[in-house]
């Protein structure tokens, strides 16, 4: 989305990161080049405890099980799923709020994970967090100033008097008047405090964002505020954004590319385009068909492929499969016995097209994969039945763009998952 | 006759910081069978119309100050406490948004459900418990019998809201207010849910009423919807002829301010500016004026009736053939609406007049936001943006995103 000149230009300004002080990258790829972010086998797991004098532990919820993908510099990735998924954790551990248990998050060819506390301060300064909750994610005692001037002041950046001066900027940059610096966040509106997070997250000039379901508490008419907010940010500044959030919708507004997750997996990674167009797996195309359109022309038309059940425990993750539980795909194959005992491979189907499941061909070209994005006829397919209202061929503009189904040309699996 | 009629409803909250203005006026009619999507965001009075409808504000703040509320040729405000509690659950059932905070944590679903049951009509336990099981098996929940053992925290959150469903549908309603159902769920589960509701209310012949900030989820499950903003009914129409001709410069706002899962690549999202008015201070004139692209000066001053959008025609308040009615002096044309901003030529939507309630300064909770600061407010906004230096240092491009939402 950003230009590449816009990013390097705004690297070299008086108090842009400093490159070269992120100490010895120990045979990694140096600064500047690659991929800004490379999440290799990350994992993250809360110990369950039990007792009180003797404290055992007596499993662990597998919030993140090993996630692996990559985020070039500009681009924003979506990580979307359902509550318990884990994709909070994902970005809580990318930027060490959490300590993952496993794997390797490479930040700018840095492993941040083996980083000690003054390496990953400095190398914080380039990664920043949009919290969801803009009631919770603001200091009430502080003002709105000395909120988006911490950042500066805990990096020692600038004299006060050029911190003022920078809140003001930020202030400016986020849309709101440089003179609410000195008010506190129970005067400003959900939509205004959103903004005040967004200038705090900006004050250090970072190179990734990562934003937490930052429109999810606010009202419908201020999240569109926000999502234009973000991304014409992210224009002028060159962010990239790691964007987490429930609603598909949203996430494929914003996103270059969006990653699914199930019960602590990546279940599929795609363009955001082909992600909507052609989901190939069995959750995204029925995350996909669960996501309301406000058309009832193409609510008529649209049959919903209505999951069974309740997300499984993370504590205790169905093996083979985590999604074989509730499959329908499952069912429909008569219960093939690989997706309960062997757990598949996140594999290459297309180009930048990855998939965890076994029969991912069955699901590309199937009617529930056109019906979930609501171009499909609505005749015949054997889903189960959500549409109750009489079948309205043709109708809105929904119908329209895109490749015809099922022309979509399957490569020889071969590529295979980074760095296991 | 309709199943149900609002006339003119005021609702009035007092509190320590004034008066709200919860609900200004409000009516609208609902048949038997007959679905009813009321959209809005919070605060803007749905809630608290359907509160009012079963005499459940929280007292002593709320207060119905006006109208009239009949059911099935009963006048619900004249009805006695005990009348009206036998009324709900029996005829009207409601089920809220967090299925936690409608069950009772220390007593089993078998115990709440049987009560429930028990209340309302002269059974055993025995028989009250067979139709408990019965209920759950129909909502869907697996091992019925053993479940109801069970206590609410026990269950998921799509599981508590069937279980209230289940109740809510136990006696046979009338009608069922079901007031943000699946907001508080993942999209799977709502999908169920909704899914749920819809077969249930539609084989029992229940009418409902569905309170949800949501316009996918009213427009796959609703005949007809009023949109809300600021306690007044801005646009009530059924729900196809809405989505195909939004009127109100309000509706055509949210529905350009959300995000499709079926857009066109590099659809852009037109945000409403600014935010919802204060209830305790509502405007003189329209209350979404001061927010609205469309406003004339009019608007400023002068609070429009709701009125059919063809004038002249007959005011039909039920069923498919329901008149189209908005509440606005200068709607939008249909082009307008498709592309979410007004396009006619040399159009710009009026200023404010001197001395208004100013929109864009923070909460004036002791902090007088005068003029001076809400010039500063459109200037940071709206101002040549390239005065100001940009977070990295870079002056910042002239705003050639003219036709960006934001400006």
């Amino acid at each position: 989305m950003a230009s590449a000149e816009q990013r390097a230009a705004g690297g070299a300004s008086a108090t842009g990161p400093a490159a070269g002080a992120t100490g010895p990258a120990a045979g990694a790829t140096g600064p500047g080049a690659g991929p800004l972010l490379q999440v290799e086998g990350l994992t993250v797991h809360f110990p369950i405890r039990q007792g009180i004098i003797i404290e055992r532990r007596i499993g662990d919820v597998r919030a993140v099980d090993g996630i692996s993908f990559s985020l070039a510099r500009g681009e924003t990735l979506g990580l979307v799923g359902e509550s318990g998924c884990g994709k909070s954790t994902t970005g809580r551990a990318i930027v060490r709020l959490y300590e993952p248990t496993a794997g390797r998050v490479l930040f700018d060819g840095v492993d941040i994970t083996t980083l000690d506390a003054t390496g990953l301060r400095r190398m914080r300064r380039r990664m920043q967090m949009i919290f969801q909750d803009p009631y919770a994610s603001l200091n009430p005692r502080m003002t709105a100033g000395g909120i988006i001037a911490e950042p500066l002041e805990i990096h020692r950046v600038g004299t006060p008097g050029e911190r003022r001066e920078r809140v003001r900027e930020l202030l400016a940059t986020v849309g709101l008047s440089p003179d609410y610096a000195s008010r506190y966040p129970h005067e400003f509106s959900g939509g205004q405090r959103q903004r005040i997070g967004v200038a705090r997250a900006l004050a250090l000039e970072p190179d990734l964002v990562v934003a937490d379901e930052p429109i999810s508490a606010l009202d419908v008419s201020i999240q569109a505020q926000i999502i234009n907010l973000l991304e014409r940010l992210q224009g002028r500044l060159g962010l990239t954004y790691l964007f987490i959030a429930h609603d598909l919708s949203v996430v494929r507004h914003i996103s270059d590319r969006i990653a699914v997750m199930y019960l602590g997996r990546i279940v599929e990674l795609a363009s955001s385009r082909d992600l909507n167009r052609t989901p190939l797996h069995p959750y995204s195309v029925a995350l996909l068909s669960a996501v309301p359109i406000p058309d009832p022309a193409v609510e008529a038309r649209r049959r919903r492929i209505i999951l069974k059940g309740d997300v499984p425990s993370p504590a205790a993750p169905p093996p083979g499969c985590r999604f074989h539980t509730r499959c329908w795909l499952r069912e429909r194959l008569g219960n093939p016995v690989e997706c309960e005992t062997i757990d598949p491979e996140f594999r290459s189907l297309a180009t930048d097209h990855q998939v965890a499941c076994h029969f991912a061909e069955k699901v590309d070209g199937s009617a529930e994969q056109l019906q979930a994005a609501g171009r499909g006829t609505g005749g015949g397919a054997p889903v189960v039945p959500g549409g109750g209202a009489p079948v309205v061929p043709g109708g809105s503009a929904a119908a329209a763009g895109g490749a015809p189904p099922g022309a979509r040309a399957v490569p020889p699996p071969g590529a295979s998952r980074p760095g296991e | 006759m309709a199943l149900l009629s609002v006339e003119d409803l005021v609702v009035r909250f007092r509190t320590h910081e004034g008066t709200i203005h919860a609900v200004n006026g409000v009516s609208f009619e609902l048949e038997e069978g007959e679905r009813l999507g009321l959209v809005g965001e919070s605060g803007c009075g749905k809630s608290v119309t359907n509160l009012a409808i079963i005499r459940l504000l929280p007292k002593p703040a709320g207060r119905i100050e006006g109208g009239r509320v009949r059911f099935d040729g009963q006048d619900l405000m004249a009805l006695d406490e005990a009348d009206i509690r036998d009324l709900r659950g029996r005829e009207i059932a409601m089920i809220f948004q967090d299925p936690m905070t409608s069950l009772n944590p220390v007593l089993t679903i078998e115990e709440q459900m049987v009560e429930t049951i028990q209340a309302h009509r002269k059974v055993g336990r025995d028989e009250a418990r067979a139709r408990a099981i019965e209920l759950l098996e129909t909502v869907g929940i697996a091992q019925a019998a053993e479940r109801l053992r069970n206590f609410p925290h026990q269950f998921s959150g799509g599981m508590r809201q069937r279980v209230m469903i289940a109740m809510a549908l136990a006696l046979h309603p009338k009608l069922l207010i079901a007031d943000e159902p699946t907001t508080a769920l993942d999209v799977t589960i709502q999908a169920q849910v909704l899914e749920l509701l819809r077969e249930l209310t539609e084989s029992s012949g229940t009418a409902l009423i569905l309170i949800t900030h949501d316009l996918g989820v009213v427009a796959g499950m609703t005949q007809r919807i009023n949109v809300m903003y600021a306690g007044y009914v801005v646009e009530m129409a059924p729900t196809g002829e809405l989505f195909a001709h939004p009127s109100h410069p309000y509706t055509v706002g949210l529905l350009h301010s959300v995000p499709r899962v079926d857009e066109r690549e590099g659809e852009e999202l037109i945000p409403i500016e600014g935010r919802p008015p204060d209830m305790r201070q509502l405007p003189a004139g329209c209350a979404f004026a001061p927010r609205c692209a469309w406003r004339l000066e009019r608007c400023w001053v002068e609070n429009p009736p709701l009125r059919p959008l063809v004038e002249g025609t007959p005011i039909v308040t039920t069923g498919p053939q329901a008149s189209h009615l908005i509440a606005c002096h200068n709607p939008p044309t249909p082009d307008e609406a498709a592309s979410g901003r007004p396009t006619r030529p040399g159009f710009s939507p009026a200023p404010a007049p001197p001395g208004l309630i100013d929109e864009l300064s923070p909460r004036s909770n002791g902090v007088p936001g005068g003029l001076a600061d809400l010039v500063e407010a459109i200037e940071a906004i709206e101002g040549p943006l390239s005065a100001f230096p940009s977070a990295a240092g870079l002056p910042l491009p002239p705003a050639e995103e003219g036709p960006d939402g934001e400006r």
